[in-house]
């Protein structure tokens, strides 16, 4: 360890105090305001639930939260699986073009997002797959596969072949292999690239913006239509609600999962 | 050498039954819709009555003609910039105190506590900031109860209060990227710099930022790339000041129905990105 | 890829598979502009049977991108009369069999006969409201109210002014501005030098009822465009500041219709609706506890109280002298008032 000056490292513990504040101010008092009486969220500060009240009766919002979570939980399901199988494959194999596929990988993370989902309404729409839930879960899980890919076959890396070769030469067959051997190994890849898969699609507003049709859209979706064409404190109450249902969420994972720990 | 053939070829056998659901999905979502979208920046018009066979370069043609739509990728492109810089600014001093001055358990809280808003939805922390920046909300009405002299805080429907939302919404990445090459860096490296006579600022400007360089760019690819392309923030955020080169974009494809000149603005976009990403390849390739 | 397809298929009716129900019936208008309104909705399914289901839109070229990719799915239609041509000429709308609807014999003659919602002795469109496209002031802004277009144009109000984000709307206020008429523009030139000079002073564009409300009950601005129904609602249901000024050199007229969509599948709930949206119980309901522009149907605005603003003021005869209705706008014209538009925008900053 180095050992800074107290100063310099008191002065190091304000600064990222400084940087929470500005992350967190906003987001409390987004859910400050979703318990203030005023429809304009007018100070000064009147405490009420109504909003949480009048969100219970909003059925579109409701089903599009539901819709919002399916499309989560089929996507990490699709994409963990797809994304696993694909780098097992990269891993085992050599191949001629294997460094095309691996590059292939990177369009769907750099192209953004805007132009991804225009894209994708284009053919969708052109070639009759059309709009809707099907088409925002064939978007979200092209964009959760890359990222489950890269983190399964960062795991793959510490994980030696020799092994796989010792199973197999005891007389393992190759499914068993990997099923008693590799992927008890890599699954705490696995559920990392989950979780990516899950919160990639879960926060994803901008292809399911332009593949949404009315009835069949998204939490974010829904709360952007609202946000433009006129809302209520009722949108503080469900994005509270989320904020705190997904950084929960994360903290319960990151009990089971050390994220930038000492290594 | 022939063995090595056939070998190769073998593992391709063997991997394709794997490789093929997750490539197929990819191929289906995203390769097919990015050709489809070429082809259609190509048609003169969207309904089929008045769609003439022959292909067009109008719609590229339009972009050249009209300085509008120049000035607008080119404010946009200053807005990527601008927000990736103050990204690096504001995060890379957090990640480095993270990485080497907090340790254990305290890091890992803190750390936890910095990329915790990158898993809550990007629309609504921006929507968040509306509250906040307006006049008469609450960090005015705050200010003004502590401070002895009046305040008036209004910064809503400006250019920057698109900055402030975009940064807000980005920060994370850049800490992240930062901090995992930081404490890749070997804090015996950093000592022994300092045991050779090696000022603090030397240290910082000759081995910690050369190694720390690659997670500085990855990390600014990461944010760059979207802000340019974004349309929902400067919408919440900009007021007058929001228009953008995502933003026409948007209107091509939600409102104006003009979707072959939407393709082509895009696939214009598509290649400025590139080419941005292909001129700083060296640059990266020698920092990796 | 067959496979994949079939799977992508399954997984998709098995997630639509709770969004299908018979004898909905799918509206889209503006958000809250009466057809929403939860007294409303209520009272049709209780006296239908058939669930309503609002859509919104935030302009009139969404709402016809909307009809254009959503083909079958809306069985009402809110369309502005001036929008009517081009929605006819893509072919988004179907002719209306007034006779189902029995308060069509209520409408104002010249209106129900208007040739934007009649052709070829087809009726497309059953007028609705009518209103203005004019200022609106923030009380707490002025001891008197303005009488002149131009106070937007003077520095006291810099940077507290708000017009809507709509091309169209913003070429015709400048028509109005410089003296012009706001369906035949002859001078563009001085239109664009009449909007470059209002673009300092603006503070931003609204793009919804709620933005303008919001702007003046945090008191961000002193005056703005606004719809004359609007400015009621701000009044009656939100207790905002707000009162609606009919400037000297006039204002824009419109008239909102009904339609109903091409390959709507439910055309007698659609007929039911646009009868109730016409009837005096409804128009009185709307008018008392929310705030609405001047309904289409005489017998309804009868039923208001004599006093009422849409009685008092929207009837008066100078009000109607000032009125410019608007007619519709070509493609060409459409495209250039775009440009023009996008232009200031950008040039503004």
């Amino acid at each position: 360890m180095i050992r800074a000056p107290a100063f310099l490292s008191g002065l190091g513990r304000f600064y990222i105090g400084l940087v929470l504040v500005f992350l967190y101010l906003p987001l409390i008092i987004m859910a400050a305001m979703s318990f203030n009486a005023s429809p304009f969220y007018q100070l000064p500060f009147e405490g009420t639930t109504e909003w949480y009240a009048a969100l219970a009766q909003n059925d579109g919002l409701i089903a599009a939260t539901l819709n919002s979570l399916k499309i989560a939980v089929m996507t990490t399901i699709l994409a963990t699986v797809l994304g696993t199988a694909a780098s097992l494959a990269l891993f085992r194999y050599e191949f001629r073009g294997k460094r095309v596929l691996q590059a292939l990988l990177f369009p769907p993370i750099a192209i953004p997002w805007l132009i991804s989902g225009t894209a994708m309404l284009i053919f969708f729409f052109g070639t009759g797959i059309g709009r809707g839930l099907h088409a925002i879960l064939l978007g979200h899980v092209a964009l959760a596969l890359p990222y489950v890919i890269i983190v399964v076959s960062a795991r793959l890396q510490t994980f030696s072949k020799d092994l796989e070769d010792a199973a197999a030469s005891l007389g393992a067959s190759s499914w068993q292999t990997t099923r008693k051997v590799t992927l008890p190994c890599i699954a705490p890849g696995i559920v990392a690239g989950g979780l990516f898969a899950f919160a990639v699609s879960f926060d994803q507003f901008v292809v399911s913006y332009f593949l949404a049709t009315p009835g069949q859209t998204t939490l974010p979706v829904e709360i952007y239509a609202a946000i433009r064409k006129g809302f209520t404190p009722e949108i503080n109450a469900v994005s509270t609600i989320i904020i705190v249902f997904s950084m929960s969420l994360m903290l319960v994972v990151s009990r089971f999962f050390r994220f930038g720990g000492d290594q | 050498m022939a063995t090595t053939g056939t070998r190769r070829q073998n593992g391709l056998a063997k991997a394709l039954p794997l490789l093929t659901p997750a490539y197929a999905w990819l191929t289906l979502a995203i390769f097919l819709p990015l050709s489809a979208m070429v082809y259609f920046s190509l048609l003169t018009s969207m309904s089929p009555s008045e769609q003439s066979s022959s292909l067009t370069l109008a719609n590229y043609a339009a972009f050249f003609s009209d300085p509008l739509y120049a000035t607008l990728l080119w404010r946009s492109l200053q807005l990527g910039l601008l927000v990736t810089l103050i990204c690096v600014v504001v995060g890379f001093p957090a990640a480095y105190v993270l990485a080497k001055i907090f340790k254990g358990r305290a890091r890992e809280a803190i750390f936890l506590l910095v990329i915790l808003p990158f898993w809550s939805n990007s629309l609504v922390r921006v929507f968040s900031w509306s509250m906040v920046l307006r006049e008469g909300g609450i960090l005015d009405t705050a200010l003004n109860a502590v401070l002895p002299f009046e305040v008036t805080f209004d910064l809503m429907y400006s250019f920057p209060a698109v900055v402030i939302g975009l940064v807000h919404s980005y920060l994370p990445y850049m800490v992240l990227t930062c901090y995992l090459s930081l404490q890749a860096i070997d804090d015996a490296l950093i000592e022994a710099a300092r045991s050779l006579g090696a000022s603090r600022f030397t240290t910082l400007r000759r081995v910690v930022a050369p190694l720390a360089l690659p997670g500085v760019l990855a990390g600014s690819a990461l944010i760059f790339i979207p802000v340019v392309g974004s349309f929902m923030e400067p919408r919440i955020l900009g007021g007058r000041g929001g228009t953008l080169y995502g933003t026409v974009i948007e209107d091509q494809f939600t409102a104006v129905y003009n979707w072959p000149l939407g393709a082509a603005l895009s696939f214009i976009l598509l290649a400025v990105v590139l080419a941005i990403l292909l001129v700083s390849a060296p640059v990266l390739r020698k920092a990796a | 890829m067959n496979k994949t397809t079939a799977i992508l298929t399954g997984l998709g009716l098995l997630l639509s598979g709770t969004t299908a129900m018979a004898k909905d019936l799918h509206v889209l208008n503006w958000k809250g502009y009466g057809a929403d309104e939860p007294f409303a909705t209520k009272a049709f399914e209780e006296m239908t049977g058939d669930t309503v289901v609002n859509d919104f839109f935030n302009s009139e070229q969404e709402m016809l991108t909307k009809l254009r990719t959503n083909p079958g799915l809306y069985d009402v239609v809110m369309i502005n009369a001036a929008f009517m041509q081009q929605a006819l000429d893509e072919k988004l709308v179907q002719p209306i069999d007034t006779a189902k609807i029995a308060n069509y014999g209520d409408l104002n003659e010249a209106q129900a006969q208007s040739k934007m919602l009649n052709v070829d002795g087809k009726t497309y469109g059953v007028p609705w409201t009518w209103g203005l496209t004019t200022v609106a002031i923030n009380d707490k802004a002025f001891d008197t109210p303005p009488t002149s277009i131009k106070e937007m144009w003077k520095d006291d109000h810099k940077g507290r002014v708000t017009i809507r984000d709509d091309a169209v709307e913003a070429i015709q206020l400048g028509a109005l501005a410089t003296g012009q008429s706001i369906n035949d523009v002859q001078d563009i030139e001085a239109v664009k030098q009449s909007l470059t000079e209002l673009l300092p002073n603006i503070r931003t564009f609204w793009s919804s009822e709620n933005d303008w409300n919001q702007m003046v009950a945090s008191n961000q601005i002193d005056l703005g465009t606004y719809w004359s129904g609007s400015a009621g609602r701000a009044k009656t249901k939100f207790n905002l500041p707000v009162s609606l000024v009919v400037p000297e050199e006039g204002a824009v007229g419109w008239l909102d219709s009904f339609a109903i969509p091409q390959g709507s599948t439910n055309v007698e709930g659609a007929e039911k609706f646009i009868n109730y949206m016409l009837s005096p119980e409804f128009y009185t309901e709307w008018d008392k506890s929310v705030g609405a522009p001047v309904s289409a149907s005489q017998r309804a605005v009868a039923a208001l109280p004599e006093d009422s603003f849409n009685r008092r003021v929207m009837g008066a005869p100078e009000v109607a002298e000032r009125v410019q209705f608007q007619e519709p706008v070509t493609d060409a014209q459409r495209e250039e008032y775009l440009k023009v538009w996008q232009g200031l925008k950008v040039g503004a900053n």
